[in-house]
């Protein structure tokens, strides 16, 4: 990345905005709405996290490029700057202050994308050197080392020789012409380990030939969430060459949000062809096995339980019925908060929120409205399907002394897994 | 009784009642005791030992070892330490044999104590040379057969 | 100027200009964001994006619960702004007449008296619009001049209107050339504004619905 500056700042800027953004700041109204849906504003009160005025430098710019009104108006002196006090002014309410969650574009009344239209102006954000330090750091990781988190092939390998050791089963390391490719995420390495060998149990049982690779096993794209489309091409394009070198047909994205976004919905835009494999989220994959019959499952969790749904898989991802599906069969008591399933509220700590310390403040009070909805519902478990809503949701939890375990759904899952294959036999096979 | 795989080491383990899984795993959780320094870990060890710990006591404690084992664990995007993260797997299995009870989502709280203990070695062979996950293993099924056999 | 000459100006040569304005100033606003264009989503598809595009224009017409419960007054307040303001405009027999006369065919009108009333309610509900608006942190915090300005235009000539009608004020011939002359003001000034919205909003749905329908997620 070459020296940041306010001008490159409004170049990148510029180059984000095309016709859906143009459309989307000539149809704006100024109701008000995307605020009342926004835990950033509900939960402070603070107006100025009102979704669309995150995105008002790059309005200003619009109209002073894009309209011949604005130009003339910036002929008369009469249009509003964007300089290093705009950029230093908005930078916290474009990433401390926004998850990238996505409800804001799912109120508007006139339809209007604003969380999309907040990951571009990140861009510029980027560019112009005021990204969060948290995040500069994971990214320049991430394209140096190849995680965010400066997880190394040697500590993926030795989790699976101790994988081995536990329970007899293999993680294959750049298998050729396996079906699934699957990724990890760096939370997942280092803090829930037990996911890995879920995975692990469960293709096995399901019989199904999958891999890891070792130059992309990162699921992670640090690129999405501060917005630099450069890095995140180049972290994508290592998934993509990998499951292109190794012939996989499906890349399985893991528990972690934004991998989702950026593999699913980013990764072909940004290397600029289509792919030639699919992508599925783990519990897409696991619901086609569950209902094929592939895997089945014994016994159920008789805790009084709910799901939080994470934005990325759920709002944006569309992976909405399947967590239900999975947890209708292995829950007795299974039951949904207020405005679950598409309309839920973010964790507080999505889109590069948790990453950036100067926001734990802020996060923390965004997360009472979580909080006021657990309490509301009286539960024992909560279940969700994302390493970085658990930690935040754990935190903010702990932060209001409620004690409620959160668990991951895939391992929850792997529980109550039949093991029709015994393992035993697999021991003896290794 | 001998164990030598898991296999027998799980069904082994769910053989015991709770205070004796408290027992088992507090043994498991300080023969990775010197992975972690905070002392919150060994009162917490203490804790699942003291089979006479009133309620209100063991909630305290409780609530004191999810503090620790939280606050270890590494933030998202951030350098990642091996040998730090260790402290967190021990953390947490020794949040595990004191949790309360119906809390084991089909694991029982000595299994979890275990698991976590063997993540703290894998966490250790992650960045040195040191690999002691699998004598760790064969650790606690001597610690699970002499307790058995007291 | 007298009254008969101003009203003559306004029916003739105001409106004209007016109107030309108005139809070339939407257009280029229209043509400024098309010429931006969409990269082409090359993400493998759920589902379809034209599906998507068309529903979410007609789906967004209508607010969710969880935004609703939050400002019910000022969504329901929204709904008959617009809802008089178009009653007024295209079903009041005079104004059908205009219409036939651009486009070579009417329809039928309302009674005048509901038109009155109807006038009146959508005056009732563009003052509520500017005191809510006024009264609320959020709206306090993101209104701009434009907001403003939007406002005057839109009152003006249903306000007129509804004082020519009734013959209040001043005198037929004078409130209808302001009332001419207030509906010219809000044509030369729409494009300019948010009023861009009454075409926009159209594609601002159609583009998130594109996306969406394409994705195979809720939009």
């Amino acid at each position: 990345m070459s020296a940041p500056s306010v001008e490159k700042g409004i170049q990148a800027i510029k180059a984000q905005i095309d016709a859906p953004v143009a459309s989307f700041f000539s149809a704006c109204v100024h109701c008000g709405l995307c605020a009342e849906a926004c835990l950033f504003y509900t939960e402070t009160g603070d107006p100025k996290y009102t979704p669309i005025n995150k995105v008002e430098p790059m309005r200003r710019i619009w109209e002073k490029e894009y309209t011949l009104f604005g130009k003339a108006k910036a002929a008369f002196g009469m249009s509003k700057a964007v300089d290093e006090e705009t950029f230093a002014e908005w930078e916290t309410l474009v990433y401390d202050g926004c998850s990238l969650c996505g409800r804001c574009s799912l109120v508007c009344p006139v339809g209007n994308d604003i969380s999309g239209m907040i990951r571009k102006i990140r861009e510029g954000f980027a560019a112009a050197g005021h990204a969060p330090e948290g995040l500069i750091g994971a990214s320049t990781r991430a394209v140096e080392i190849g995680s965010p988190m400066g997880v190394k092939l040697p500590a993926v390998q030795a989790q699976i020789k101790h994988l081995r050791k536990n329970t007899g089963l293999d993680v294959p390391i750049d298998a050729k012409g396996a079906e699934y490719l699957v990724l990890l995420s760096s939370m997942e390495i280092m803090n829930f380990p037990e996911y890995l060998e879920a995975i692990a149990r469960i293709m096995y049982q399901a019989g199904k030939t999958w891999t890891i690779a070792s130059k992309a096993f990162e699921a992670t794209n640090s690129g999405v969430q501060i917005g630099v489309s450069d890095i995140a091409k180049l972290l994508v394009s290592r998934v993509v060459d990998a499951a292109d070198e190794l012939g996989v047909k499906t890349v399985i994205s893991p528990e972690c949000g934004h991998a989702f976004t950026a593999i699913r919905w980013d990764g072909a835009n940004l290397i600029g062809r289509e792919y030639g494999f699919e992508v599925k989220h783990i519990l897409e994959v696991l619901d086609e096995f569950v209902s094929q019959g592939l895997i089945k499952t014994e016994g159920k969790e008789d805790a009084k339980l709910t799901y939080h749904d994470p934005c990325q898989i759920a709002r944006k991802g569309g992976v909405v019925k399947q967590p239900r599906n999975l947890l209708n069969k292995i829950a007795t008591n299974f039951v949904e908060m207020e405005d679950g399933g598409v309309m839920n509220w973010c964790c507080s700590g999505g889109g590069g929120v948790s990453a950036n310390e100067r926001a734990d403040e802020l996060k923390l009070t965004a997360f009472n409205r979580k909080k006021s909805q657990l309490q509301a519902l009286g539960v024992d478990t909560l279940v969700t399907a994302c390493a970085n809503c658990r930690l935040t949701l754990e935190e903010g939890l702990e932060e209001n002394e409620m004690d409620l375990p959160v668990v991951g759904l895939t391992e929850m899952l792997a529980e109550y897994l039949v093991e029709e294959k015994p393992i035993e036999e697999a021991k003896e096979e290794a | 009784m001998s164990i030598s795989n898991d296999i027998e080491f799980r069904d082994a383990l769910n053989g015991l009642d709770l205070a004796q899984q408290r027992e088992v795993g507090a043994l498991f959780v300080e023969s990775v005791l010197s992975l972690s320094s905070d002392p919150r870990v060994t009162q917490a060890v203490n804790a699942a030992k003291d089979g006479a710990l009133e309620e209100e006591a063991m909630n305290l404690v409780r609530h004191s070892i999810k503090v620790a084992a939280l606050h270890a664990h590494t933030r998202c995007g951030a350098d990642g330490e091996w040998n730090d993260q260790a402290g967190y797997f021990v953390a947490r299995a020794a949040e595990a044999c004191v949790e309360p009870e119906g809390r084991s989502q089909g694991k029982g709280p000595a299994w979890k104590a275990a698991m976590s203990a063997r993540m703290a070695c894998t966490c250790l062979a992650a960045e040195g040379d040191e690999d002691s996950h699998d004598s760790e293993s064969q650790t606690q099924y001597q610690i699970l057969t002499s307790y058995l056999d007291a | 100027m007298d009254a008969n000459e101003l009203l003559s100006w306004a029916r003739g040569p105001g409106f004209d200009i007016a109107l030309t304005i108005f139809v070339a100033g939407m257009l280029l606003r229209l043509l400024e964001i098309l010429a931006l264009g969409k990269k082409p989503d090359l993400s493998p598809p759920r589902g379809s994006g034209p599906k998507g595009g068309a529903a979410t224009i007609m789906t967004r017409m209508l607010p969710r619960k969880q935004v609703f419960d939050k400002e019910p007054l000022r969504i329901i307040n929204g709904y008959v702004l617009h809802i008089g303001f178009f009653i007024v405009l295209f079903l009041y027999g005079p104004h059908i007449v205009l219409f036939e006369s651009f486009l070579g065919f009417g329809w039928p009108a309302l009674p005048s008296g509901v038109i009155d009333a109807v006038g009146a309610i959508t005056i009732v509900s563009l003052v509520a619009a500017l005191v809510l608006r006024l009264n609320n942190k959020v709206l306090r915090f993101l209104s701009s001049r434009d907001d403003y300005v939007a406002w005057v235009v839109t009152l003006l000539p249903v306000l007129t209107g509804y004082l020519a009608y009734n013959h209040l004020v001043a005198p037929y011939t004078m409130m209808l050339a302001l009332h001419l002359l207030s509906v010219e003001l809000l044509l030369v000034v729409a494009p300019f504004t948010k009023l861009t919205h009454m075409f926009s909003f159209a594609m601002a749905r159609w583009y998130q619905g594109y996306q969406a329908g394409r994705r195979g997620v809720e939009s």
